[in-house]
Protein backbone atom coordinates (compact mmCIF):
# COMPACT_ATOMS: atom_id res chain seq x y z
CA UNK A 1 0.00 0.00 0.00
CA UNK A 2 1.48 3.18 -1.05
CA UNK A 3 0.22 5.21 1.91
CA UNK A 4 2.37 2.57 4.21
CA UNK A 5 5.20 2.27 1.97
CA UNK A 6 5.71 6.72 1.61
CA UNK A 7 5.46 6.42 5.59
CA UNK A 8 8.18 4.31 5.96
CA UNK A 9 10.60 5.32 4.23
CA UNK A 10 9.58 9.18 5.67
CA UNK A 11 10.06 7.40 8.82
CA UNK A 12 13.51 5.86 7.88
CA UNK A 13 14.66 9.16 6.88
CA UNK A 14 13.56 11.06 9.94
CA UNK A 15 15.41 8.31 12.15
CA UNK A 16 18.70 9.36 9.91
CA UNK A 17 17.52 12.59 10.64
CA UNK A 18 17.42 12.04 14.29
CA UNK A 19 20.73 10.63 14.44
CA UNK A 20 22.53 13.66 13.20
CA UNK A 21 20.73 16.14 15.12
CA UNK A 22 21.77 13.82 18.00
CA UNK A 23 25.39 14.11 16.77
CA UNK A 24 25.27 17.79 15.83
CA UNK A 25 23.26 18.85 19.43
CA UNK A 26 25.57 16.63 21.25
CA UNK A 27 29.37 17.59 20.10
CA UNK A 28 29.14 20.27 17.08
CA UNK A 29 27.48 22.75 18.92
CA UNK A 30 28.70 24.82 21.83
CA UNK A 31 27.83 24.59 25.53
CA UNK A 32 25.78 27.45 26.70
CA UNK A 33 28.03 29.61 29.11
CA UNK A 34 25.42 29.81 31.78
CA UNK A 35 23.10 26.77 32.05
CA UNK A 36 26.19 24.12 30.68
CA UNK A 37 25.27 21.19 29.12
CA UNK A 38 21.73 20.50 29.92
CA UNK A 39 20.48 23.83 28.10
CA UNK A 40 20.85 21.14 25.22
CA UNK A 41 17.52 19.15 26.08
CA UNK A 42 16.27 22.14 24.37
CA UNK A 43 17.01 20.70 21.14
CA UNK A 44 14.54 17.94 21.64
CA UNK A 45 11.81 19.45 23.69
CA UNK A 46 11.14 22.72 21.62
CA UNK A 47 10.85 20.39 18.84
CA UNK A 48 8.55 18.03 20.25
CA UNK A 49 6.69 20.71 21.76
CA UNK A 50 5.85 21.99 18.59
CA UNK A 51 5.26 19.00 16.84
CA UNK A 52 2.87 18.05 19.88
CA UNK A 53 1.03 21.23 19.25
CA UNK A 54 0.86 20.96 15.58
CA UNK A 55 -0.57 17.48 15.74
CA UNK A 56 -3.25 18.66 18.56
CA UNK A 57 -4.42 21.16 16.05
CA UNK A 58 -4.12 19.23 13.28
CA UNK A 59 -6.57 16.82 15.53
CA UNK A 60 -9.23 19.41 16.02
CA UNK A 61 -8.53 20.89 12.23
CA UNK A 62 -9.12 17.37 10.85
CA UNK A 63 -12.78 17.22 12.87
CA UNK A 64 -13.81 20.28 10.99
CA UNK A 65 -13.06 19.20 8.59
CA UNK A 66 -14.85 15.64 8.74
CA UNK A 67 -18.11 17.36 10.26
CA UNK A 68 -18.36 19.36 7.46
CA UNK A 69 -17.50 16.77 4.85
CA UNK A 70 -17.88 13.56 6.48
CA UNK A 71 -14.57 11.91 4.96
CA UNK A 72 -13.40 9.16 6.79
CA UNK A 73 -10.39 9.91 5.94
CA UNK A 74 -10.41 13.32 8.19
CA UNK A 75 -11.35 11.16 11.03
CA UNK A 76 -8.66 8.52 9.97
CA UNK A 77 -5.81 11.26 9.76
CA UNK A 78 -7.52 12.64 13.42
CA UNK A 79 -6.51 9.26 14.88
CA UNK A 80 -3.23 9.20 13.71
CA UNK A 81 -2.45 13.08 14.54
CA UNK A 82 -3.84 12.16 18.23
CA UNK A 83 -1.61 8.48 19.02
CA UNK A 84 1.84 10.36 16.98
CA UNK A 85 0.56 13.51 18.89
CA UNK A 86 0.71 11.38 22.29
CA UNK A 87 4.19 9.79 21.67
CA UNK A 88 5.32 13.29 21.02
CA UNK A 89 3.84 14.52 24.14
CA UNK A 90 5.68 11.94 26.17
CA UNK A 91 8.82 13.14 24.75
CA UNK A 92 8.02 16.40 25.81
CA UNK A 93 6.84 15.57 29.67
CA UNK A 94 9.83 13.80 29.99
CA UNK A 95 12.72 15.42 28.68
CA UNK A 96 10.89 19.08 30.31
CA UNK A 97 11.52 18.34 33.95
CA UNK A 98 14.87 16.69 33.02
CA UNK A 99 15.32 19.68 32.01
CA UNK A 100 13.84 21.84 34.37
CA UNK A 101 15.64 19.75 37.15
CA UNK A 102 19.40 21.27 36.68
CA UNK A 103 17.96 24.74 35.86
CA UNK A 104 15.24 25.75 38.02
CA UNK A 105 16.34 23.13 41.06
CA UNK A 106 13.14 21.02 40.86
CA UNK A 107 11.77 18.27 38.92
CA UNK A 108 8.37 20.21 38.75
CA UNK A 109 6.67 23.44 38.65
CA UNK A 110 3.29 25.07 37.04
CA UNK A 111 5.14 27.45 34.96
CA UNK A 112 3.48 27.94 31.27
CA UNK A 113 5.51 25.49 29.61
CA UNK A 114 5.65 22.54 32.00
CA UNK A 115 1.84 22.99 32.41
CA UNK A 116 1.11 23.40 29.22
CA UNK A 117 3.32 20.18 28.30
CA UNK A 118 0.60 18.02 31.07
CA UNK A 119 -2.55 19.67 30.06
CA UNK A 120 -1.88 19.05 26.29
CA UNK A 121 -0.42 15.58 27.41
CA UNK A 122 -4.14 14.61 28.94
CA UNK A 123 -6.04 16.06 26.29
CA UNK A 124 -4.63 13.84 23.55
CA UNK A 125 -5.14 10.76 26.02
CA UNK A 126 -8.51 11.88 27.34
CA UNK A 127 -8.87 11.93 23.17
CA UNK A 128 -7.30 8.57 22.76
CA UNK A 129 -9.60 6.97 25.38
CA UNK A 130 -13.08 8.51 24.10
CA UNK A 131 -11.87 6.80 20.46
CA UNK A 132 -11.58 3.58 22.31
CA UNK A 133 -14.65 3.66 24.29
CA UNK A 134 -17.03 3.88 21.19
CA UNK A 135 -17.06 0.82 19.15
CA UNK A 136 -19.49 2.51 16.27
CA UNK A 137 -17.44 4.12 13.87
CA UNK A 138 -19.78 6.89 12.89
CA UNK A 139 -20.30 7.50 16.44
CA UNK A 140 -16.73 7.69 17.36
CA UNK A 141 -16.04 9.56 14.37
CA UNK A 142 -18.27 12.77 15.34
CA UNK A 143 -17.78 12.45 19.15
CA UNK A 144 -13.99 12.78 18.54
CA UNK A 145 -14.31 15.76 16.46
CA UNK A 146 -15.93 17.73 19.13
CA UNK A 147 -13.85 16.64 21.31
CA UNK A 148 -11.00 17.60 18.73
CA UNK A 149 -12.52 20.80 18.14
CA UNK A 150 -13.34 21.92 22.41
CA UNK A 151 -9.38 20.88 22.85
CA UNK A 152 -8.39 23.54 20.07
CA UNK A 153 -10.42 25.49 21.16
CA UNK A 154 -8.69 25.14 24.57
CA UNK A 155 -5.13 25.46 23.73
CA UNK A 156 -5.14 29.10 23.63
CA UNK A 157 -7.22 29.49 27.27
CA UNK A 158 -4.01 26.92 28.53
CA UNK A 159 -1.67 29.44 27.49
CA UNK A 160 -3.52 32.65 28.36
CA UNK A 161 -4.73 31.29 31.97
CA UNK A 162 -0.96 29.67 32.97
CA UNK A 163 0.50 32.99 31.61
CA UNK A 164 -1.40 35.25 33.69
CA UNK A 165 -0.31 32.61 37.12
CA UNK A 166 3.12 32.94 35.85
CA UNK A 167 2.67 36.67 36.00
CA UNK A 168 1.11 36.67 39.52
CA UNK A 169 3.82 34.52 40.95
CA UNK A 170 7.12 35.30 39.96
CA UNK A 171 9.53 32.20 39.94
CA UNK A 172 12.48 31.51 41.93
CA UNK A 173 15.12 30.36 39.92
CA UNK A 174 18.15 28.97 40.23
CA UNK A 175 20.30 29.27 36.90
CA UNK A 176 18.73 32.45 34.80
CA UNK A 177 17.23 30.59 31.39
CA UNK A 178 17.52 33.75 29.86
CA UNK A 179 15.80 34.48 26.36
CA UNK A 180 18.98 33.96 24.44
CA UNK A 181 19.72 36.02 21.19
CA UNK A 182 20.63 32.58 19.94
CA UNK A 183 24.00 32.49 18.16
CA UNK A 184 23.70 30.73 14.47
CA UNK A 185 24.83 27.56 15.26
CA UNK A 186 22.24 26.64 17.94
CA UNK A 187 19.30 28.52 16.12
CA UNK A 188 20.67 26.19 13.31
CA UNK A 189 20.65 22.98 15.43
CA UNK A 190 17.12 23.66 16.92
CA UNK A 191 15.97 24.16 13.08
CA UNK A 192 17.44 20.92 12.28
CA UNK A 193 15.49 19.44 15.53
CA UNK A 194 12.40 20.92 14.32
CA UNK A 195 12.80 19.42 10.69
CA UNK A 196 13.39 16.03 12.01
CA UNK A 197 10.52 15.75 14.41
CA UNK A 198 8.39 17.03 11.76
CA UNK A 199 9.46 14.67 9.13
CA UNK A 200 9.27 11.63 11.91
CA UNK A 201 5.36 13.12 12.46
CA UNK A 202 4.52 12.77 9.11
CA UNK A 203 5.74 9.46 8.65
CA UNK A 204 4.27 8.36 11.89
CA UNK A 205 1.22 9.46 10.81
CA UNK A 206 1.27 8.11 7.26
CA UNK A 207 1.51 4.63 8.55
CA UNK A 208 -0.59 5.42 11.34
CA UNK A 209 -3.16 5.95 8.85
CA UNK A 210 -2.23 2.91 6.65
CA UNK A 211 -3.11 0.81 9.41
CA UNK A 212 -6.42 2.85 10.37
CA UNK A 213 -7.62 2.05 6.90
CA UNK A 214 -6.61 -1.39 6.67
CA UNK A 215 -8.15 -2.50 10.23
CA UNK A 216 -11.75 -0.83 8.78
CA UNK A 217 -11.11 -2.70 5.64
CA UNK A 218 -11.09 -5.51 7.36
CA UNK A 219 -13.95 -4.79 9.74
CA UNK A 220 -16.09 -4.59 6.30
CA UNK A 221 -14.78 -7.88 5.01
CA UNK A 222 -15.37 -10.21 8.38
CA UNK A 223 -18.57 -8.39 8.52
CA UNK B 1 31.50 35.01 36.27
CA UNK B 2 30.05 32.05 37.40
CA UNK B 3 31.29 28.86 36.43
CA UNK B 4 29.91 26.59 33.79
CA UNK B 5 27.60 23.84 35.71
CA UNK B 6 28.74 20.42 35.21
CA UNK B 7 24.96 18.82 34.58
CA UNK B 8 25.76 16.77 31.19
CA UNK B 9 24.19 13.54 33.01
CA UNK B 10 20.80 15.56 32.46
CA UNK B 11 21.26 15.73 29.08
CA UNK B 12 22.22 12.50 28.17
CA UNK B 13 19.55 11.11 30.22
CA UNK B 14 17.33 13.83 28.16
CA UNK B 15 18.32 12.65 25.12
CA UNK B 16 18.60 8.30 25.71
CA UNK B 17 14.77 8.86 26.97
CA UNK B 18 13.73 10.81 23.75
CA UNK B 19 15.95 8.24 21.73
CA UNK B 20 14.27 5.65 22.96
CA UNK B 21 10.55 6.81 23.10
CA UNK B 22 10.19 7.58 19.37
CA UNK B 23 12.48 4.67 18.30
CA UNK B 24 10.35 2.82 20.28
CA UNK B 25 6.98 4.08 18.61
CA UNK B 26 8.82 3.69 15.03
CA UNK B 27 9.26 0.09 15.72
CA UNK B 28 5.88 -0.33 17.44
CA UNK B 29 4.80 1.54 13.83
CA UNK B 30 6.67 -1.29 11.85
CA UNK B 31 5.29 -4.12 14.06
CA UNK B 32 1.40 -3.27 14.02
CA UNK B 33 1.73 -2.40 10.09
CA UNK B 34 3.06 -5.78 9.37
CA UNK B 35 1.12 -7.95 7.78
CA UNK B 36 0.61 -10.84 10.29
CA UNK B 37 -0.24 -13.57 7.48
CA UNK B 38 2.27 -13.04 5.20
CA UNK C 1 -36.05 31.80 19.29
CA UNK C 2 -38.86 32.05 21.97
CA UNK C 3 -39.93 28.93 21.67
CA UNK C 4 -36.29 27.98 21.84
CA UNK C 5 -36.17 29.40 25.19
CA UNK C 6 -39.41 28.32 26.12
CA UNK C 7 -38.44 24.60 25.30
CA UNK C 8 -35.18 24.93 27.00
CA UNK C 9 -36.89 26.30 30.48
CA UNK C 10 -39.11 23.62 30.26
CA UNK C 11 -36.63 21.00 29.87
CA UNK C 12 -34.39 22.35 32.95
CA UNK C 13 -38.28 22.33 34.74
CA UNK C 14 -38.60 18.96 34.43
CA UNK C 15 -35.16 17.91 35.43
CA UNK C 16 -35.19 20.21 38.34
CA UNK C 17 -38.85 18.76 39.41
CA UNK C 18 -37.06 15.50 39.40
CA UNK C 19 -34.00 16.48 41.61
CA UNK C 20 -36.28 17.95 44.09
CA UNK C 21 -38.87 15.05 43.79
CA UNK C 22 -36.19 12.39 44.87
CA UNK C 23 -33.55 14.73 46.94
CA UNK C 24 -31.56 11.95 46.59
CA UNK C 25 -28.91 13.37 44.58
CA UNK C 26 -28.94 17.01 45.86
CA UNK C 27 -28.82 15.75 49.49
CA UNK C 28 -25.75 13.20 48.63
CA UNK C 29 -23.96 16.35 47.16
CA UNK C 30 -24.42 18.41 49.79
CA UNK C 31 -23.36 15.83 52.59
CA UNK C 32 -20.60 14.84 50.21
CA UNK C 33 -19.40 18.55 49.97
CA UNK C 34 -19.63 19.27 54.10
CA UNK C 35 -17.69 15.98 54.54
CA UNK C 36 -15.02 16.96 52.40
CA UNK C 37 -14.65 20.41 54.18
CA UNK C 38 -14.23 18.38 57.34
CA UNK C 39 -12.15 16.10 56.26
CA UNK C 40 -9.75 19.14 54.76
CA UNK C 41 -9.85 21.10 57.87
CA UNK C 42 -8.94 18.36 60.49
CA UNK C 43 -6.48 17.62 58.08
CA UNK C 44 -4.58 21.01 58.05
CA UNK C 45 -2.62 22.01 60.85
CA UNK C 46 -3.31 25.48 61.85
CA UNK C 47 -0.36 26.61 63.31
CA UNK C 48 2.03 25.49 59.96
CA UNK C 49 -0.47 27.16 57.34
CA UNK C 50 -2.50 30.54 57.92
CA UNK C 51 -5.88 29.18 56.60
CA UNK C 52 -6.65 32.43 54.63
CA UNK C 53 -3.54 30.44 52.20
CA UNK C 54 -5.31 27.74 51.79
CA UNK C 55 -8.96 28.32 51.48
CA UNK C 56 -8.85 29.24 47.61
CA UNK C 57 -7.79 25.73 47.16
CA UNK C 58 -9.71 24.47 49.19
CA UNK C 59 -12.74 26.24 48.21
CA UNK C 60 -12.18 25.20 44.77
CA UNK C 61 -11.36 21.87 45.17
CA UNK C 62 -14.91 21.16 46.83
CA UNK C 63 -16.72 23.42 44.32
CA UNK C 64 -15.23 21.38 41.34
CA UNK C 65 -16.30 18.15 43.06
CA UNK C 66 -19.56 19.09 43.74
CA UNK C 67 -19.86 20.15 39.49
CA UNK C 68 -18.48 16.69 38.77
CA UNK C 69 -21.14 15.17 40.80
CA UNK C 70 -24.37 17.30 39.47
CA UNK C 71 -22.74 16.20 35.50
CA UNK C 72 -22.90 12.58 36.77
CA UNK C 73 -26.21 12.74 37.37
CA UNK C 74 -27.06 14.71 34.84
CA UNK C 75 -28.09 12.36 31.94
CA UNK C 76 -28.00 9.17 34.50
CA UNK C 77 -31.61 10.00 34.85
CA UNK C 78 -32.63 10.43 31.43
CA UNK C 79 -30.71 7.19 30.80
CA UNK C 80 -32.08 5.20 33.80
CA UNK C 81 -36.09 5.54 32.45
CA UNK C 82 -34.88 5.34 28.82
CA UNK C 83 -36.28 9.28 28.73
CA UNK C 84 -33.59 9.86 27.05
CA UNK C 85 -35.23 8.38 23.59
CA UNK C 86 -38.70 10.20 24.34
CA UNK C 87 -36.71 13.42 24.74
CA UNK C 88 -34.90 12.86 21.24
CA UNK C 89 -38.01 12.15 19.80
CA UNK C 90 -39.53 15.08 21.22
CA UNK C 91 -39.55 18.07 18.66
CA UNK C 92 -37.04 19.71 20.61
CA UNK C 93 -34.12 21.82 19.17
CA UNK C 94 -30.84 20.19 20.12
CA UNK C 95 -29.76 23.71 21.38
CA UNK C 96 -32.87 24.08 23.81
CA UNK C 97 -31.84 20.18 24.98
CA UNK C 98 -28.22 21.56 25.82
CA UNK C 99 -29.66 24.95 27.38
CA UNK C 100 -32.36 23.23 29.76
CA UNK C 101 -29.21 21.18 31.10
CA UNK C 102 -26.89 23.32 31.25
CA UNK C 103 -29.59 25.50 33.58
CA UNK C 104 -30.44 22.36 35.58
CA UNK C 105 -27.04 21.31 36.03
CA UNK C 106 -26.22 25.03 37.17
CA UNK C 107 -28.95 25.05 39.46
CA UNK C 108 -27.76 21.86 41.09
CA UNK C 109 -24.62 22.45 42.00
CA UNK C 110 -25.12 27.32 42.62
CA UNK C 111 -27.74 25.05 45.35
CA UNK C 112 -24.74 23.37 46.05
CA UNK C 113 -22.28 26.05 46.48
CA UNK C 114 -24.95 28.20 48.28
CA UNK C 115 -24.67 25.38 51.02
CA UNK C 116 -20.73 25.00 50.91
CA UNK C 117 -19.86 28.42 51.23
CA UNK C 118 -21.10 29.73 54.22
CA UNK C 119 -19.91 26.01 56.12
CA UNK C 120 -16.45 26.85 54.24
CA UNK C 121 -16.50 30.20 55.98
CA UNK C 122 -17.64 28.72 59.23
CA UNK C 123 -15.18 25.99 59.46
CA UNK C 124 -12.08 27.84 58.36
CA UNK C 125 -12.71 30.55 59.96
CA UNK C 126 -12.35 33.02 56.89
CA UNK C 127 -13.97 35.95 56.35
CA UNK C 128 -15.50 36.95 53.21
CA UNK C 129 -17.88 39.77 54.17
CA UNK C 130 -15.84 42.38 52.75
CA UNK C 131 -15.74 40.62 49.20
CA UNK C 132 -18.95 38.89 49.29
CA UNK C 133 -19.82 40.17 46.06
CA UNK C 134 -17.31 39.81 43.98
CA UNK C 135 -16.62 36.31 45.12
CA UNK C 136 -20.19 34.82 44.46
CA UNK C 137 -19.20 36.89 40.98
CA UNK C 138 -15.97 34.70 40.21
CA UNK C 139 -17.98 31.55 41.72
CA UNK C 140 -20.45 31.87 39.34
CA UNK C 141 -18.28 32.98 36.39
CA UNK C 142 -16.01 29.84 37.09
CA UNK C 143 -19.18 27.13 37.49
CA UNK C 144 -20.40 28.43 34.45
CA UNK C 145 -17.28 27.14 32.76
CA UNK C 146 -16.70 24.04 34.40
CA UNK C 147 -20.76 22.91 33.71
CA UNK C 148 -20.63 24.14 29.97
CA UNK C 149 -18.21 21.95 29.01
CA UNK C 150 -19.45 19.41 31.45
CA UNK C 151 -23.11 19.31 30.01
CA UNK C 152 -21.69 18.90 26.58
CA UNK C 153 -19.31 15.87 27.44
CA UNK C 154 -21.50 14.09 29.99
CA UNK C 155 -24.24 13.54 26.67
CA UNK C 156 -21.07 11.85 24.77
CA UNK C 157 -20.03 10.05 28.01
CA UNK C 158 -23.38 8.26 28.84
CA UNK C 159 -22.62 6.09 26.18
CA UNK C 160 -19.77 4.71 26.80
CA UNK C 161 -19.22 1.96 29.46
CA UNK C 162 -16.83 3.68 32.37
CA UNK C 163 -18.68 6.97 32.17
CA UNK C 164 -18.25 8.05 35.59
CA UNK C 165 -14.53 7.64 34.76
CA UNK C 166 -14.26 8.84 31.14
CA UNK C 167 -16.22 12.54 32.39
CA UNK C 168 -13.60 13.39 35.11
CA UNK C 169 -10.92 12.16 32.51
CA UNK C 170 -12.32 14.41 29.50
CA UNK C 171 -13.34 17.19 31.55
CA UNK C 172 -9.80 17.75 33.76
CA UNK C 173 -7.97 19.79 30.87
CA UNK C 174 -11.40 21.82 30.40
CA UNK C 175 -11.21 22.48 33.97
CA UNK C 176 -7.81 24.20 34.72
CA UNK C 177 -7.82 27.27 32.74
CA UNK C 178 -11.23 28.71 34.77
CA UNK C 179 -9.53 26.79 37.97
CA UNK C 180 -6.32 28.93 37.53
CA UNK C 181 -8.48 32.06 37.24
CA UNK C 182 -10.69 31.38 39.97
CA UNK C 183 -8.16 30.66 42.65
CA UNK C 184 -6.33 33.35 41.68
CA UNK C 185 -9.46 35.83 42.09
CA UNK C 186 -10.80 34.26 45.12
CA UNK C 187 -6.69 34.26 46.90
CA UNK C 188 -7.01 38.12 46.24
CA UNK C 189 -9.70 38.99 47.01
CA UNK C 190 -9.48 36.84 50.43
CA UNK C 191 -6.62 39.02 51.34
CA UNK C 192 -8.57 42.20 50.53
CA UNK C 193 -7.11 43.26 47.34
CA UNK C 194 -8.35 45.74 45.00
CA UNK C 195 -9.90 44.18 42.26
CA UNK C 196 -8.44 45.92 39.25
CA UNK C 197 -5.76 43.31 40.30
CA UNK C 198 -8.03 40.56 39.11
CA UNK C 199 -9.47 42.36 36.28
CA UNK C 200 -7.48 40.10 33.50
CA UNK C 201 -8.24 36.64 35.49
CA UNK C 202 -12.19 37.88 35.31
CA UNK C 203 -11.87 38.97 31.87
CA UNK C 204 -10.43 35.66 30.90
CA UNK C 205 -13.01 33.76 33.03
CA UNK C 206 -15.65 35.81 31.32
CA UNK C 207 -14.32 35.15 27.93
CA UNK C 208 -13.60 31.38 28.31
CA UNK C 209 -17.44 31.09 29.26
CA UNK C 210 -18.83 32.70 26.14
CA UNK C 211 -16.71 30.74 24.14
CA UNK C 212 -17.43 27.27 25.55
CA UNK C 213 -21.17 27.84 26.04
CA UNK C 214 -20.97 29.05 21.98
CA UNK C 215 -19.24 26.45 20.90
CA UNK C 216 -21.25 23.40 23.00
CA UNK C 217 -24.15 25.10 22.25
CA UNK C 218 -23.06 24.45 18.51
CA UNK C 219 -21.62 21.09 18.88
CA UNK C 220 -23.92 19.59 21.20
CA UNK C 221 -26.65 18.60 18.48
CA UNK C 222 -23.87 16.14 17.22
CA UNK C 223 -24.05 14.06 20.23
CA UNK C 224 -27.41 13.69 20.64
CA UNK C 225 -28.74 12.75 16.96
CA UNK C 226 -28.51 9.23 16.41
Amino acid sequence: MILLRAGRWTTLAGLAMLAGLYVRALAFTPVERFQGAAQKIYYIHVPAAWTAMLAMAFVGGAGILYLLLRDRRFDRFAEASAEVGTAFSVVMLTTGPIWAKPIWGTWWTWDARLTFTLLLFLLFLGYLTLRGAVTEPDLRARYSAVLGICGLVLLPFIHLSVYLFRTLHPRPIVLQPARPALPPEMLLTLLLGAATMLVLYAGFVMQRMALAHRREREGHAHA
Amino acid sequence: MPDTPQNAGYMIAAYVVAGVVLVAYAVALWLRTRRTDE
Amino acid sequence: MGEALRDAWAIARKDLRLEFRTRTAILSALVFTVLVLLVLNFGRDPTAVAAVDLAPGILWVTFTFAAMLALNRAFQLELENQALDGLLLAPVDPASLYWGKLIANLAFVGVVEAVGLPVFVLLFNVPVAHALVPLVGVIALATVGFVAVGTLFSAMVIRTRFAELMLPMLLLPFLIPPLIGAVQVTARLLASRPLSEVAGALKLLAAYDIVFVLLATLLFPLTVRE
